[in-house]
């Protein structure tokens, strides 16, 4: 165990443990958009989570979720510098992403009302005008579900996130873990007549499962052929392929039954 | 994917041995061979390396020097570097496009011509300077580009 200040608070945390994630923990706000806990190695795209860190006399900006604790680290979390940096940070990504509610009520905590910054808006782009780029649903496509069925598309100012060739991708699994870690909400998609349809990735369809006893469509069948096949669990016939609301009722009439009698 | 190409592609392939470093390596020497990388032949490839489609997308659409889409018999390549551009390239571009009637990255309909546009040859002094294939050609100005077409069987129309 090592121990460092945060915003003057003691804490105790475990060497090489994140600063970012030890905050979180600690309940100590500190913004950020591309980090999530799902993963094992950060990626310090968004730059927001940056603090000041003083260490044997000398101070430095960086991103808290890349650096690692070490013994006697002080960090502090909202300096004045690290407020400036921080505006201007949101200040781009009003220019980025000028649809998106999160960055919006993001922008306007720290007191940004609108950007100095030309806005991109590609109207073309599914995600246009929300999209951060930050990655997080690639690696959670790559990393967590191994579908790869997302990337980046293209350099520069150019680049976007879809499927290769912007068509169908049959490496999705509609599992929508994408759609859910977005720390911008740009992705979407609905379930239409027993399909999901994944707007955001060249409208993508996906078959859903089919509920056996009510006939309503509940889960991706992809997904749910990946669950069954990695799952220990193996559920009994008579709730296989039910959906959680018919399941709900099957299982409360087990539990009601013996006192019934 | 017909037998042909997969043949072209596997050999391709059976020359490196590195599981991470032969992607690039593999798309660029099926360029040279191809001029472009089809559809076709990135899926194939994926299957055969083990490499997500979406990876090979990214990989191919980054880099400028590899196309999707097949390129005409005669590649003219426009400077768009800082010195050319300042000596009248967008000019050069625009003629070039309403000469051959086609836009930039696109090919003419009967696949001799293609337009494309790159950042500096390394031949400022001669700026502006546009390509055709392996030649490059310095000085150049929308006036002299019909002479310069027509070497290249291009004709009026």
């Amino acid at each position: 165990m090592i121990s460092l200040r945060i915003d003057g608070r003691l804490i105790k945390a475990e060497e090489g443990e994140r600063v970012l994630q030890i905050a979180i923990r600690e309940g100590i706000d500190i913004p950020h958009l591309c980090y999530h806990e799902a993963f094992e190695e950060p990626y310090g795209s968004c730059r927001l989570c940056i603090v000041e860190l003083k260490e044997g006399g000398s101070s430095r900006i960086t991103t808290s979720c890349t650096l690692m604790a070490r013994e006697g680290m002080e960090i502090k979390t909202d300096t004045p510098e690290v407020i400036k940096h921080r505006k201007l940070l949101l200040e781009l990504y009003l220019a980025q992403a000028p649809l998106s509610n999160n960055i919006k009520k993001l922008a306007e905590r720290y007191g940004i009302k609108g950007t100095r910054f030309h806005k991109t808006l590609n109207l073309e782009d599914p995600l246009g005008g929300k999209c951060i780029l930050c990655g997080l649903c690639i690696r959670a496509c790559r990393e967590i579900i191994k579908a790869s069925a997302i990337g980046y598309i293209g350099r520069g100012e150019a680049t976007r996130i879809n499927t290769p060739f912007l068509e169908e991708n049959p490496d999705c699994i509609g599992c929508g873990s994408c759609a859910n870690i977005c720390p911008t909400e740009a992705i979407s998609f609905e379930d239409r007549d027993k399909r999901r349809i994944m707007r955001s990735w060249s409208n993508t369809q996906v078959n859903l499962k089919i509920c056996k006893l009510c006939g309503h469509p509940f889960t991706p069948e992809p997904l749910w052929l990946k669950v069954k096949e990695k799952s220990t669990y193996t559920p009994s016939e008579e709730i296989e392929e039910v959906c959680p609301n018919c399941r709900i009722k099957i299982v409360s009439k087990r539990l009601v039954k013996p006192y019934s009698l | 994917m017909d037998e042909g190409k997969a043949k072209i592609i596997d050999e391709i392939i059976s020359k490196y041995a590195s599981r991470t470093g032969r992607v690039l390596s593999v798309l660029e020497e099926l360029q040279e061979k191809e001029g472009y990388l089809s559809k076709e032949s990135l899926k194939y490839i994926s299957t055969r390396l083990n490499v997500p489609l979406s990876d090979l997308y990214s990989v191919a659409t980054f880099y400028s020097f590899f196309n999707l889409k097949r390129a005409g018999k005669n590649i003219i390549t426009i400077c768009m570097g800082t010195a050319c551009y300042v000596k009248g390239a967008p000019k050069l571009l625009e003629e070039l496009e309403k000469l051959l009637k086609v836009k930039e990255g696109e090919t003419t309909p009967d696949g001799s011509f293609t337009i494309r546009s790159a950042r500096c040859f390394g031949a400022c002094s001669m700026a502006p300077v546009i390509r055709v294939n392996d030649r490059t050609y310095g000085f150049m100005s929308p006036e002299r580009l019909p002479a310069f077409l027509k070497l290249y069987g291009w004709k009026q129309g």
